[in-house]
Formats: C-alpha cells, sequence, structure tokens
C-alpha cells in the first residue's frame, strides 16, 4: 500500500534540540527558591533502621529539612515487593533511606555525613541458590526469599543435595513456582534423534540509562509539578499519581526527553524515587531538586534478571525441535522481579516451534540490585543459550545450521506459548532468507567458517530474536484549531525512538495531513494526552498507531459529516485530501480543515468533545477530554482490543575473528534484519536494529553484575566497571535490512521492534564464538575474554557453577 | 557513611602555580595536605566520591618547564605534565620510542588521553575496586584486604610479587618505559634526584600505602629515555575486556635488538601482573643470544610465568602472560 | 596525639578498631629516655658514695646454663628483629619487613614455648617466683635475693606477659595473612581483627619500653657482669656474694 508518511523517514521534532543541546532534562529546569536533595541510601545489603538522628543536620545552616520512610509511609511500609519511595527495611546496598533537602548539594552531602543511622544487620545472600539451601540467608523481609504473586512473601528452601546436584549440572528436582507445559514431552524425547542437556547461566546487569532518574518538583495553586524521567508519559504518570498519593487531576508530569529507557522507567513503580522531591517539596514548601548519581542510577535504576537453568532439547532426524524442557531459577534481585523466565520458555515455544515442551521457573530475591525489565526480559537472556544449541544439533544430525532454524522458523498461522496463543502473523522465513542472500551465508559457510589464521579462527553465527509487540485498548485524541493544523495528542515518551512522533504519522495518514501541517503534543499531560500504555514489551508502535489512527478516523468522520451536513450529501460522498475535506465527485466543494474546524467549534457537542464520547475513556484520557472540550474540533478513540499474538522478529548473522591467545574477538561482519510488519520509520528501525546490537554484544560479551560475595557491595556501578562495549567493541558498520509485509492486525500494518533487535545479535555472537572454539558451548552470558583463555589453557573455571552477580553469571 | 557515592566534590584550596620554584615550595609547604593535579582523570573520582580528601590541590599543568617533549644528547625528555595524547600523537616518539608511544595511545580513552599527563599516568593510584569504594583496606591504612581471599572478586588482582594488598599496577606508560630503560627525574625544593624507571615503582611488601618513591613534596617533572633503546624492535599489546576505555588485564612492552634473527638484546616488562611494572629479566637472559623461533617463544612464555600465584579468578592472567610474551617474541 | 587506639570505617561503614594509635610509640620513647637519662644522671651522682665493684676474678659459679643462654639470645635477637621490623612501616622504612618479621615471630614463639617447658621442668622454676617477700629487697640493703633480683623478677615477668601476648596476638595475625602454609580468608570479623592489631600495638609499645630497659640495665656498669654471664654461664664468687643470698641460691660451680 502507498502511504504518505509510514515508511517515510522524517525529522523527529525532537532531533534539532538533541543535536544542539537544548532540549531539557529534568535536571535542565530550575525554579525560584529550588533546593537541592541528596539521599542516603543504605551500605548494608539487607538491614533494619533502627534509629535515625539528624538533630547535627537538620541544626546545620541550608539545611531545610528531611524526608524519612516513616514520612511517606505514615501507616507503614507496603508489604510488597518493588522499591519502595524510602524504606527501613533495606534489602540491597544504595537503597535510599532518607533524603536531606539544603540550600546546595553540597551542603547536602556534608548534612548527610553528619546524620546517624543505626542499623540492625540481618543476613545477606547473593545467589538465589545460596538462598533457596536450607540455611541460606533470605533477602526479604520477614526472613522470606521470594513473593508469589498474589499472594505475598514466602520462603522456598531446597535440600542440600538438591542445590548441589544442579550446580553440578543436573536436572533440579525441587518443585517450581511457575510450569507450564504442552504437548507430550516424554513422547517427543522418546522420539528424538538428538537429545542435548545442559545447566546454564546468564547474568543480571544494570540498565545504566544515560541520564539518571533526576527529578526536579514543586506545588503551586494545590498542584504537584514533577519534572522527572520516563519511558512512558501518561502510562507512567497515570500510576505516579497515585504513588505520590496526588488526584489525577492535580498532576502534571512533565518530560519532554528521556536519556534512555529500558523497561525502568516505563511504569511509575519501578521509578518511584521521583516522589521524594515531590514528597519533600510538600514538606518544606520549596522547590526540590534531586539529582541522582551513576552509582545510585546503579542501585535502583533497575537491573536484568539473572538465570541459573537447565535446559533439555530433543531434535528429530529432519532437524524439527521435538521437544524442550527447561527449568529456570531466576535472581529477583532485593526488590523483587518480573516473568523473565517465562518469558525465556516463550521465546524457545515460538521461535523452534517444539512439539512439546514443559517449562518450570521459581523466582528467588538476591540483595542486590533491584530487578525488572530490561530490554526483552526473559527472552532475551534465552537467545544466546538456545542458539549454540541448534548449531550442536545441526552437526550433529548433518543438516546446515541455516536449515535448522529455517525447519523450525514460525510462521503465519502458528501458535506459541502455554496458551497456544495464534500470532497475528509472522514472516520469518521471508527474514531468515533476506539474511542469508544478504549475508552470503551459505558461501561463508562453505569457506571460511572456523578457518584459521595463526591464533586466529574464523567463526560465524546465525541468531534469532523475538519478543511480543504490540498492544491495544487505549485511546487517542486529536484537536485541530481553526487554523487547520493537525494536533496529535500523544501519551507515548520520549525515550529516544522516536515512536512518539512515528506513531503520530498514522493520524497524518488518515487525514491526509502533510507533516509540517502537524503538531505533535506531548511532553507534559496538561498538554492533555490521552492515556498509554506502558511504553515496554516493544508495543508503542503497534499500540499507538491504532490510537492515532483511531482518532484521527473519528476526526475524519466529523469532519465528513459536517460537511455532508452543510454542504449537501452523504458523509461517504466526502474525502480528505490537500487538507481539505471534500465532494468525491466534485472536489470544489468542501471545506478546508480550517473552515471545517471553524464549523466545528460554532456547532459543538461532541465535534468539540463536550458530547458522546466513547465509553470505556481511561479516567486519564476523560480529564484531558475534558479540558480540551470546547476549545478545539476534536477526534478521540478508544481502541478494541485485538486478537492474537503481535510479534516482533529479527535475524542476525555474523563474522568473528577469535584470537585464542588474548580471548578476545573482532566482529568483522554483522547484519540484522527487523520482521516487524510494515516499516513505519525506517530510520527509527534502523536505529534500533543497531542499538539492539550493542545491547546484544554487551549481552554476549561484556555486562554483568558483580557483587562481592563477602559483605554484599556492588563492584559494577560505573560505565568503566560494568564494560558496556565500546565503539571499538562493536563492529565498525552494522547492516540492517527489513521484511516490510503488513501485519492485519493493525490499521498501517505495523508492529514493534525494539526488544528482539537485542536478542538475535546475543544469540548469533555466541553462536560465532562457539563456532570458532571448534563447538565448545559455554552454555552462559556474558562469555569473557578470561573465560575463552581458560578454555583454551584447559583451566576450569573458578567460578561457583552458576554462580550469580560474579564472574559467572 | 562509606561505601555509597557521593559524587560531589568538597571545597579545596586550589593552586595554581606557573613556575617551578613556585610549584616546588607549594609542595613543600603543604606536604601531604597538597594533592597533585595533573589532568585529575585519577583524582577526580576520588575527590568527588570523598573517599580520599583533600584540603589542598597544586597544580601542575600551567608549568611550561615540566610540558613537552625535547631532545637532549642522550635522548629524549618528557616533561611530566605532556599529555598523554600529545606523547602518542609525537613524531620524534613515535619514530624512535614507538612503544612509549603505542602504550600512552592505548591508556583510557581518547577524552581522558586528551587531559591525562604522563607524570598522573605513572603516579596514579591502585585501580582494585574495593579500595576504590573507600573501604578502609590495607592499602587505604587498614588492616586487611577485602580481594585477596577465597571469595574475594580478585579477576583483575595480581599474580606476582604481592604482599598482603593484590592490587597490580594500572599504568600502560609504565612497563613501556621500564622496557625503554627510562629514567624518572624527580624534584623538589631541595633539588633534584633521578631514579631507575623499573626503581621508581614500590610494591606492598615494602609499602603497602604507596606505589612509587616519591616522597611528600616531590614532583615527578620529566621522564628521560636513553638513546640505548632508540629504534629498537617494539612489541606492545595490552588486553582489556574492552578495546577502549578500560584497563588491562595484562599488558606485555618488549624492546628487542634483532640482527639476523639473533636476538641481540632484550628488555620484556609486563603491566597489571604485579603491583609494580613486572621486569621479566630472566625471560630477557633467556632471549639473548637466541635464534628467533616459535619453540623460543614458548620456551621463554613459560619462563614468564615461573612462579606465578593466581589467585581465585586470576588464573587466566598465567596463560594470558604466556601468550604475550610469546607473541612480543614472535613479533 | 593524645589518642591510644585508631578507629576505621568497616566495610559496612560502622567505626571499629583498628589499632593502636602509632603516635604513642614517639611518646614511650621519649618516655623511656627521660626516664633512663634520669637514671643515668643519679646513679652517676651516687656513684661516689657506692661500694666497691666486687671483682669478677676468682671462683665462678654457675648461673646459666649454655641452653638458657643460647634461648635468651635467640629471643633477644628476634624479638629485636621483631620490633624492627615491626615499627619500620610505622616510621616510613620501605622494607620487605614482612617476611623477616613473621619468621621471627615464629622462632620467638618456639623458643618461647620450649623456654617455658624447661623452665617449668628442667629448670627451678622457683627461683623466678615473684613473692610477697620479695617487695621489701628494693627498700632493705640488707636483704639479698636468691638467684634473681627483685627488678629481674619484675623484668621477667614483665616482658614475660607482653612477649606472650604479643606472640598470641602475632599468631592470630598471621593466620590472617597468606603464608606458605595457607592461603588467607576474611574470615575474622574486622572489629576483632582490630582488637587484635590494637593488642599487638600495645605489646608492642611496652616491649619498646621494656626492651629499652632491659638493654640499659644490662650494658650498665654495676650490671654488666650479668650480661657477661649471659655470654659466659658464670658470675664470680665474688659477684655472687657482693648480691645474693647463698642461703637461697646454691649454685653449681662453673668449670
Ligand atoms: C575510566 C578510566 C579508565 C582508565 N583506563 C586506563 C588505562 O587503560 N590505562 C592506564 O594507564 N590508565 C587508565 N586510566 C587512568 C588514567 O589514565 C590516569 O588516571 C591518567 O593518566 C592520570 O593522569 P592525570 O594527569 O589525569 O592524573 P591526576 O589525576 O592528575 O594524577 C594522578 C595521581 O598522580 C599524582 N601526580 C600527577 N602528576 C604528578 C607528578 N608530576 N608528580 C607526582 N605526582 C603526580 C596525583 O597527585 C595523583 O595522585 C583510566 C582512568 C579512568 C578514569
Ligand atoms: C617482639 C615481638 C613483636 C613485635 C614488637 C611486633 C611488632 C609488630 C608491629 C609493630 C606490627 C605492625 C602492626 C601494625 O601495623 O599495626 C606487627 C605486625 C605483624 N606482626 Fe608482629 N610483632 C611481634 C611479634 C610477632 C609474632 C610473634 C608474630 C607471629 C608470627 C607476629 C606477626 C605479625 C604479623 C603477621 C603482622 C602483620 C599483620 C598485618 O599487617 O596483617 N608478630 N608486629
Ligand atoms: S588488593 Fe590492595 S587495594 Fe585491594 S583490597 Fe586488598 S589491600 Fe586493598
Amino acid at each position: 500500500m502507498a502511504y504518505m508518511h509510514i515508511g517515510k523517514d522524517f525529522v523527529p521534532p525532537d532531533v534539532p534540540g538533541k543535536v544542539t543541546g537544548r532540549i531539557k532534562y529534568a535536571e535542565d529546569y530550575t525554579r525560584e527558591g529550588m533546593v537541592y536533595a541528596r539521599l542516603l541510601t543504605s551500605p548494608i545489603p539487607h538491614a533494619r533502621v533502627v534509629g535515625i538522628d539528624a538533630s547535627a543536620a537538620l541544626a546545620m545552616d541550608g539545611v531545610y529539612g528531611i524526608l524519612t520512610a516513616d514520612d511517606v509511609y505514615p501507616d507503614g511500609e507496603p508489604n510488597s515487593t518493588g522499591l519502595k519511595i524510602l524504606t527501613n527495611e533495606p534489602t540491597l546496598v544504595g537503597e535510599p533511606i532518607l533524603a536531606i533537602a539544603a540550600i546546595d548539594e553540597k551542603t547536602a552531602e556534608t548534612a548527610l555525613a553528619a546524620i546517624d543511622v543505626t542499623f540492625e544487620r540481618l543476613p545477606f545472600v547473593l545467589d538465589p541458590l545460596d538462598s533457596l539451601r536450607e540455611g541460606g540467608a533470605n533477602a526479604y523481609p520477614g526472613n522470606s526469599n521470594t513473593y508469589v504473586f498474589r499472594q505475598g512473601f514466602a520462603t522456598e528452601k531446597w535440600s542440600e543435595d538438591q542445590v548441589a546436584s544442579f550446580r553440578a549440572g543436573s536436572e533440579p528436582t525441587a518443585e517450581a513456582q511457575q510450569e507450564w507445559t504442552f504437548g507430550d514431552l516424554d513422547g517427543a524425547f522418546a522420539n528424538s534423534a538428538f537429545v542435548y542437556e545442559t545447566t546454564f547461566s546468564t547474568a543480571g546487569y544494570p540498565h545504566h540509562s544515560m541520564e539518571p532518574r533526576s527529578a526536579m518538583a514543586y506545588w503551586e495553586d494545590g498542584k504537584l509539578y514533577l519534572h522527572g524521567t520516563s519511558q512512558s508519559l501518561t502510562g507512567l504518570a497515570d500510576d505516579m499519581a497515585g504513588i505520590v498519593g496526588v488526584p489525577k487531576e492535580d498532576f502534571v508530569f512533565i518530560n519532554v526527553a528521556t536519556g534512555g529507557g529500558f523497561g525502568q522507567r516505563a511504569r511509575a513503580g519501578s521509578i518511584p524515587n521521583m516522589a521524594i522531591p515531590a514528597k519533600l517539596s510538600q514538606k518544606i514548601n520549596r522547590p526540590v531538586m534531586m539529582r541522582a548519581t551513576r552509582e545510585e542510577e546503579f542501585t535502583f535504576g533497575g537491573a536484568r534478571m539473572g538465570f541459573q537453568g537447565w535446559i533439555k532439547v530433543g531434535f528429530n532426524a529432519d532437524g524439527t525441535m521435538s521437544a524442550t524442557d527447561l527449568y529456570i531459577v531466576a535472581d529477583a534481585g532485593g526488590k523483587g522481579g518480573g516473568g523473565d523466565a517465562s518469558s525465556a520458555g516463550d521465546l524457545i515455544s515460538m521461535l523452534y516451534q517444539p512439539e512439546a515442551m514443559r517449562f518450570r521457573g521459581t523466582n528467588i530475591g538476591t540483595n542486590s540490585g533491584h530487578r525488572g525489565a530490561q530490554r526483552g526480559p526473559g527472552q532475551n537472556q534465552m537467545s544466546p543459550i538456545i542458539s549454540p544449541i541448534l548449531d550442536k544439533a545441526a552437526d550433529e544430525l548433518g543438516i546446515s545450521r541455516f536449515d535448522i532454524r529455517k525447519i523450525n522458523t514460525p510462521e503465519n498461522g502458528d501458535v506459541h506459548g502455554p496458551g497456544r496463543t495464534q500470532v497475528t502473523s509472522a514472516y520469518m522465513p521471508e527474514a531468515l532468507e533476506m539474511a542469508r542472500a544478504r549475508f552470503n551465508w551459505d558461501e561463508r559457510e562453505s569457506t571460511r567458517r572456523r578457518q584459521r589464521n595463526g591464533s586466529k579462527v574464523i567463526g560465524l553465527g546465525l541468531g534469532q530474536g523475538y519478543h511480543n509487540a504490540g498492544r491495544s485498548g487505549m485511546d487517542g485524541i486529536v484537536t485541530m484549531g481553526t487554523d487547520g493544523r493537525l494536533r496529535i495528542h500523544n501519551g507515548v515518551g520520549n525515550l529516544g525512538t522516536y515512536s512518539y512522533a512515528g506513531t503520530s504519522r498514522a493520524a497524518a495518514e488518515v487525514l491526509k495531513m502533510p507533516w509540517e501541517r502537524c503538531d505533535v503534543v506531548n511532553g507534559r499531560t496538561d498538554n492533555h494526552l490521552p492515556i498509554t500504555s506502558p511504553q515496554d514489551g516493544s508495543n508503542s508502535t503497534f499500540t499507538n498507531t491504532r490510537t492515532c489512527y483511531g482518532a484521527a478516523q473519528d476526526l475524519l468522520a466529523k469532519m465528513k459529516e459536517i460537511a455532508a451536513t452543510d454542504l449537501g450529501g452523504e458523509p461517504d460522498d466526502y474525502d480528505v485530501s490537500d487538507e481539505r475535506v471534500r465532494r468525491n465527485d466534485d472536489e470544489s466543494v468542501g471545506y478546508t480543515f480550517a473552515e471545517v474546524a471553524q464549523r466545528a467549534m460554532e456547532l459543538r457537542g461532541k465535534f468539540t468533545g463536550e458530547a458522546e464520547l466513547p465509553e470505556e475513556l481511561a479516567e486519564w484520557t476523560q480529564i484531558s477530554v475534558s479540558r480540551l472540550a470546547g476549545d478545539w474540533f476534536m477526534g478521540v478513540y478508544h481502541d478494541p482490543r485485538h486478537e492474537g499474538t503481535v510479534t516482533g522478529f529479527t535475524v542476525t548473522a555474523c563474522e568473528i575473528e577469535l584470537d585464542t591467545e588474548t580471548g578476545k574477538y573482532e566482529i568483522l561482519d554483522m547484519i540484522s534484519i527487523g520482521e516487524c510488519g510494515t516499516v513505519m520509520h525506517p530510520q527509527g528501525l534502523k536505529n534500533q536494529l543497531v542499538g539492539g546490537a550493542v545491547w546484544g554484544i554487551g549481552l554476549s560479551g561484556y555486562e554483568r553484575h558483580l557483587y562481592d560475595p563477602q559483605n554484599g557491595i556492588p563492584a559494577s556501578t560505573g560505565y568503566w566497571q560494568s564494560k558496556v562495549p565500546t565503539y571499538l567493541d562493536t563492529p565498525e558498520t552494522i547492516q540492517t535490512g527489513w521484511v516490510d509485509l503488513p501485519d492485519p492486525e493493525n490499521p498501517v500494518g505495523v508492529r514493534g521492534i525494539g526488544e528482539p533487535a537485542m536478542g538475535s545479535v546475543s544469540a548469533a555472537l555466541t553462536a560465532a564464538i562457539s563456532d570458532a572454539m571448534d563447538g565448545h558451548l559455554f552454555n552462559t552470558a556474558p562469555i569473557t575474554a578470561d573465560m575463552i583463555i581458560n578454555q583454551v589453557a584447559g583451566i576450569s573455571e573458578e567460578a561457583v557453577p552458576l554462580a550469580q552477580n560474579n564472574f559467572r553469571g | 557513611m562509606v561505601a555509597t557515592s557521593n559524587d560531589v566534590m568538597p571545597d579545596i584550596e586550589l593552586y595554581q602555580p606557573t613556575d617551578e620554584a613556585n610549584a616546588l615550595a607549594l609542595a613543600a609547604s603543604l606536604g601531604n595536605e597538597g594533592w597533585l593535579l595533573g589532568g585529575g582523570q585519577d583524582t577526580f573520582g576520588w575527590l568527588k566520591d570523598r573517599n580520599k580528601i583533600a584540603t589542598a590541590m597544586i597544580e601542575l599543568t600551567q608549568v611550561d618547564a615540566w610540558k613537552g617533549i625535547r631532545e637532549t644528547a642522550d635522548g629524549i625528555e618528557i616533561g611530566a605534565v605532556t599529555t598523554l595524547t600529545d606523547i602518542a600523537n609525537d613524531p620524534l616518539v613515535q619514530s624512535r620510542y614507538g612503544l612509549l608511544a603505542t602504550a600512552a595511545g592505548k591508556v583510557a580513552s581518547p577524552q581522558i588521553r586528551n587531559v591525562g599527563t604522563l607524570g598522573g599516568n605513572l603516579v596514579q593510584d591502585a585501580r582494585c575496586w574495593y579500595y576504590r569504594r573507600g573501604l578502609d583496606c590495607y592499602r587505604a591504612g587498614g588492616n586487611l584486604c577485602y580481594a585477596d581471599s577465597p571469595e574475594g572478586l580478585n579477576r583483575e588482582h595480581a599474580i606476582f610479587g604481592a604482599s598482603r594488598c593484590v592490587a597490580v599496577s594500572p599504568s600502560d606508560t609504565a612497563p613501556a618505559l621500564v622496557a625503554l630503560d627510562a629514567t624518572m627525574v624527580i624534584s623538589s625544593s631541595s633539588g633534584q634526584r633521578t631514579v631507575p624507571a623499573q626503581d621508581f615503582f614500590v610494591g606492598p611488601a615494602r609499602d603497602i600505602e604507596n606505589m612509587t618513591v616519591l616522597n611528600d613534596g616531590e614532583i615527578l617533572t620529566a621522564v628521560r629515555i636513553p638513546n640505548t633503546w632508540a629504534n629498537a624492535e617494539f612489541y606492545f599489546e595490552k588486553v582489556a575486556d574492552r578495546n577502549v576505555w578500560d584497563f588491562a588485564l595484562v599488558s606485555i612492552a618488549t624492546a628487542m635488538k634483532v640482527s639476523g634473527g639473533t636476538v641481540q638484546d632484550a628488555r620484556v616488562a609486563a603491566g597489571a601482573v604485579e603491583c609494580v611494572p613486572r621486569r621479566l629479566q630472566a625471560v630477557e637472559n633467556a632471549l639473548r643470544g637466541q635464534q628467533r623461533s616459535e619453540q623460543l617463544a614458548d620456551q621463554v612464555a613459560s619462563i614468564a610465568t615461573n612462579g606465578a600465584q593466581p589467585l581465585n579468578y586470576n588464573h587466566f592472567k598465567v596463560p594470558l602472560l604466556g601468550n604475550l610474551v610469546k607473541r612480543a617474541v614472535r613479533g | 596525639m593524645g589518642e591510644i587506639v585508631r578507629y576505621k570505617r568497616d566495610v559496612w561503614g560502622e567505626e571499629v578498631i583498628l589499632g593502636v594509635s602509632w603516635d604513642l610509640l614517639w611518646v614511650v620513647a621519649v618516655a623511656v629516655l627521660v626516664l633512663l637519662a634520669a637514671h643515668a644522671i643519679i646513679m652517676a651522682a651516687l656513684a661516689n658514695k657506692k661500694m666497691d665493684k666486687p671483682s669478677g676474678e676468682g671462683r665462678r659459679v654457675l648461673r646459666h646454663e649454655s641452653i638458657d643462654r643460647a634461648f635468651h639470645w635467640i629471643m633477644a635477637a628476634s624479638i629485636l628483629v621483631l620490633i624492627f621490623t615491626g615499627i619500620a612501616p610505622i616510621i616510613g622504612l620501605r622494607i620487605a619487613w614482612l617476611n623477616f618479621h613473621w619468621i621471627s615471630g615464629l622462632i620467638l614463639t618456639f623458643v618461647v614455648i620450649f623456654h617455658i617447658v624447661r623452665s617449668m621442668f628442667w629448670q627451678d622454676f622457683k627461683s623466678m617466683i615473684l613473692g610477697p617477700s620479695d617487695f621489701g629487697e628494693p627498700f632493705d640493703s640488707a636483704k639479698k635475693p636468691g638467684k634473681y633480683s627483685f627488678e629481674q623478677k619484675g623484668m621477667h615477668w614483665a616482658v614475660t606477659v607482653v612477649v606472650l601476648a604479643v606472640i598470641v596476638t602475632g599468631v592470630l595475625m598471621f593466620l590472617q595473612i597468606d603464608s606458605p602454609f595457607w592461603d588467607r580468608t576474611n574470615s575474622m570479623p574486622e572489629d576483632q581483627l582490630g582488637l587484635i592489631f590494637l593488642l599487638h600495638g600495645l605489646s608492642t609499645l611496652a616491649l619498646v619500653a621494656l626492651a629499652s630497659t632491659h638493654i640499659y640495665f644490662a650494658v650498665r656498669p654495676e650490671k654488666l657482669f650479668y650480661t657477661r654471664s649471659m655470654f659466659t654461664g658464670w658470675i664470680s664468687e665474688d659477684e655472687m656474694a657482693a648480691n645474693h643470698d647463698p642461703s637461697k641460691w646454691t649454685p653449681k660451680e662453673a668449670d
């Protein structure tokens, strides 16, 4: 289909500001009388605060006040996992205990040093298996080590033998918290021609967004103005109001740009520290700026869950995956994690379509960084583990490494997961073929695979990524003034993906509106924005093209109705072009958009949002609409639910040259192909594929949480200790491509891509490393230089098997 | 409260002398109260996190006499406040002492090299993360080591020469200068002394709190590199987790004089395996007079790692050091 | 100055003992110097009135068997080495002290153990016992001691207590560092470790004072024959008669 905007590059409105540095992040704002807050965070991995003596600090010049957990939770802290605003029972080093407000940061810092906090030290643990062991310490309050949905805190224990045999490489025998199955597992394994079984581990690691989660707040006329950081504007603000305890209509959240959001800025619950300046400002009656440090961003900025897993995969003689049995103990960190383990299982069920599968998973807390969604949570940890196993099977069964993927790959009509849910669409075979052709895979496999040059060996890897990539059920608002410009109210956050602008173009598309005549209205909630889904799970593109499209359709219908009423005929006799609504049979009959907006303002009622609104509008949208009502010609839409799983797929191929003497490798070539329905914004898609590649390289080769097992203090707090890959660790160029076929559940055919873009790269790179190592499977992520050196030298690994927050996993 | 990052610079008196005499007088009068400041790349982290306290800072970068690269009768002299970028890009250094140019160009990242000075790079403190976090370990004047224990995270630590503290020398230029047989010029208000590069660095057995022989009031003002090794065959390689913006896991710096395939003379130093740049004299001896070959490379590689005492997580440094020595011999 | 104990933050920021305040070393050094100098001056002033020095000529009696003399000198040497090596880093001497220190420490430990065992079963243990009656001795010039004078016993027991303290704490500290016999662990809580360092340091200070005093008296002219006896084993009958009560000590004749 020929689109006017969809599939075309454009300059998103925030780009000039980012290029010139003029765009403002939360830290860049000031307010008359603003003071600065600093945090006192826990130096101890697990403790109870038994006393706070701040008298000396509060007596200092320039100190304005203190905020403690008792202030923010007068009735006691919520008895649940998740970060608290402030806490009296820290379960990780760096968790905020209190905040001090002072005239400047230096004074605040000096005041903090004068505060005496008395702690009762509690046992701590850094490895889920150590906690599971009988007698092992427990990370959570009340001597518990897990949190069961809708049940609360609980304590899970295995016998000493159960833990030991799992660490030693055997299938875990303890009952798991969560289990799902489909198909006849035993039968499928029994018929398998090749079965591979192993334990594995993957590392947790922090998000380390470039912009730390700073926030500034002030109160004016009973309203709270909060400058913060988020990856979902209204999706986050909606819950943030509740966390601060302010009615939604009295809450203004301002967030024009965000320096990185990768899962931990999607929902208010994962960034409750923004409530600190809000509460402190309320208490001391002054604007309060709280800048988070890099280390604070590390400690409460969120981290990926690490896995301690066991997997058994069977293949039929023809290479089809017969069965997968997967058991994962996931490190839920100090504040409780998410559903990564089950998502890891889902990845396999989707990408390789096994006949039978069993997933078992258990989340166990450790006194380490707070865990939650991080780019492809679960799916992406699994990608680098499963991909080399496929290669092993291919080599064993004598099929090509490409074919084993192609044979198993999902296509239209396929189902996945325990619910056997059908995909909305899947063009994975096309994506695989495109990667194969563009990378010359077959030729490279036959001529370059495992080629040696001195100590260097060529390794080739293929990888696939998947994440569900779309939701529905949100709202859309568009308005038009008498100037005839289209204003697209978009509640999507500006986290650097440009999706706030890209999705808006679905509305422009409907009204055939030139982009320069459109205004994307967002950045702050008093711009009256509709509710959006939290921007996680790669959903924004799918979800919000639906709402923008729907709202524009509503406006279009209203234009037609006005034109028909005023100018004769039926609404269907009209259409839009060149910023006019005009008769199909006589284009001279019609209104310009400016005129029709003028008419709407005269007619009012439903045309200006004062009547006949969709019934299911979210409260947040209702407030926005009511404030706009009467002032604008308005289109309003509530999006019904769609059917099926919206998919986002990627395929990556890469070639590396690994030096067996140094354990280092260079990525010589890499290509990533996106399969995300119709392409909405090519440049944006390319950015996602390339950015995701850098993340994937980090997952496979570099990044991991390190906590000292002796005392629970974090070692990987800064950028250099965290080893995020640099320019020189990534390929000079990463080629990209896309399939570009429409998804039937989206009005413009688009789906999301953000998360899989990382998974396929990680899968391909890990496969390439194994390939260069003559097929040795490390069964871990990341694989660092020391592991390669040790493997080559025949030194057995020093790390505890399956260790978490340590050198392995 | 330790163990948290404060990330706020405390109040510090800043002195900015522009001539030598003034700078030396300040260093003498301020003693250990006066923190010498080169490019600040090692310094600011300490101070911002308030893990080390300084009440005064003497900025050295405005003393022109201590900057620049000069040819001397016996080689070259490099002012200690010359930036690493200037050294890496200097034609004279590149052409005659390529080993140093390469090493300087491998330090940290371009941004850090642009301000980081040679003096700062040589005098920089240990990078052991426990120490840098502000813990009161031996090196900080305490009475224990957090890294040297079965559970300690000591992947980056020493395999040689440890004595209670197992931190390593983090500098990339240090092994290069040891291999080039450089001399450190140390000035103070009471005069000047010179120390061979190799003796400039001190291990924990002799001084657990300081990495160099510098005393309070002394400033490293220049580094002299003799002609002896000019235009020799050089090899520098640094293996780090990342290719930029990362410290060496192991590095190797060698200068060799080879004629007709026979090694006439050699100087070999390794970084990040000991608290000081480790001169591999036994390797040098084994190389001298030998025909360069894969066999010789293998043989000296095992000599290089002789006596290594790896900690729990750094066994890989042993084969890695051996491999790097091999590569250096192969050239 | 002025404080005895140094503190540090433990890994979680709480204040714990780090060790003794080494400023006290100077306090001890000065105090000992002043006291000994005062003693020397007083003794010099009294010197004229003092009776004649007993002669070292003539028949000899056995004061120390050779094995005990060997023990003494090994202990003395190791203690001096220990003091020197222990204090070197504190006063800023950059020497590789630790191996010398713990090796001497182990030597001292073994010799002390031997000495204790020997003194209890093979030596005249009673001769060193400090009883109530001994306390009158310094005030009554007519009262002469048995084998050991009140001052000698006092010095011996003070040194015993302090040396045992450095040994016990030293061995515990030794267990906390890498050695050829074991790899260190971080198993001792930081507050306990600090306490041990404090006791090791306090004992060091006491030992500095005691050792200097001991050496000072050993080289004083009127006591020099005791020092000689530590080399040769004997004192003369004359010296014996002048300083000891034969009813309380009946030594064998020296050969
Ligand atoms: C993220 C990161 C990565 C790094 N990676 C590397 C690496 O890969 N390789 C590497 O070698 N280094 C690395 N470094 C260290 C960095 O290169 C050094 O910190 C830098 O070179 C120090 O130079 P400076 O002039 O900025 O030092 P400063 O911070 O100014 O000084 C460092 C120390 O030396 C003292 N000092 C400075 N000049 C003199 C002088 N002339 N005489 C006496 N004392 C002096 C100062 O008092 C201070 O104690 C890294 C640092 C960072 C922050
Ligand atoms: C005459 C007896 C001794 C003296 C005067 C002495 C003195 C000292 C001193 C001053 C220190 C430095 C302490 C500090 O920095 O706070 C020290 C450290 C030490 N001593 Fe001794 N010591 C003696 C006996 C021993 C013995 C018997 C041992 C047992 C082997 C021993 C083992 C150690 C060890 C291992 C250390 C280093 C501990 C560390 O730094 O971790 N010492 N000693
Ligand atoms: S290795 Fe050295 S610097 Fe690191 S903790 Fe041990 S004593 Fe401190």
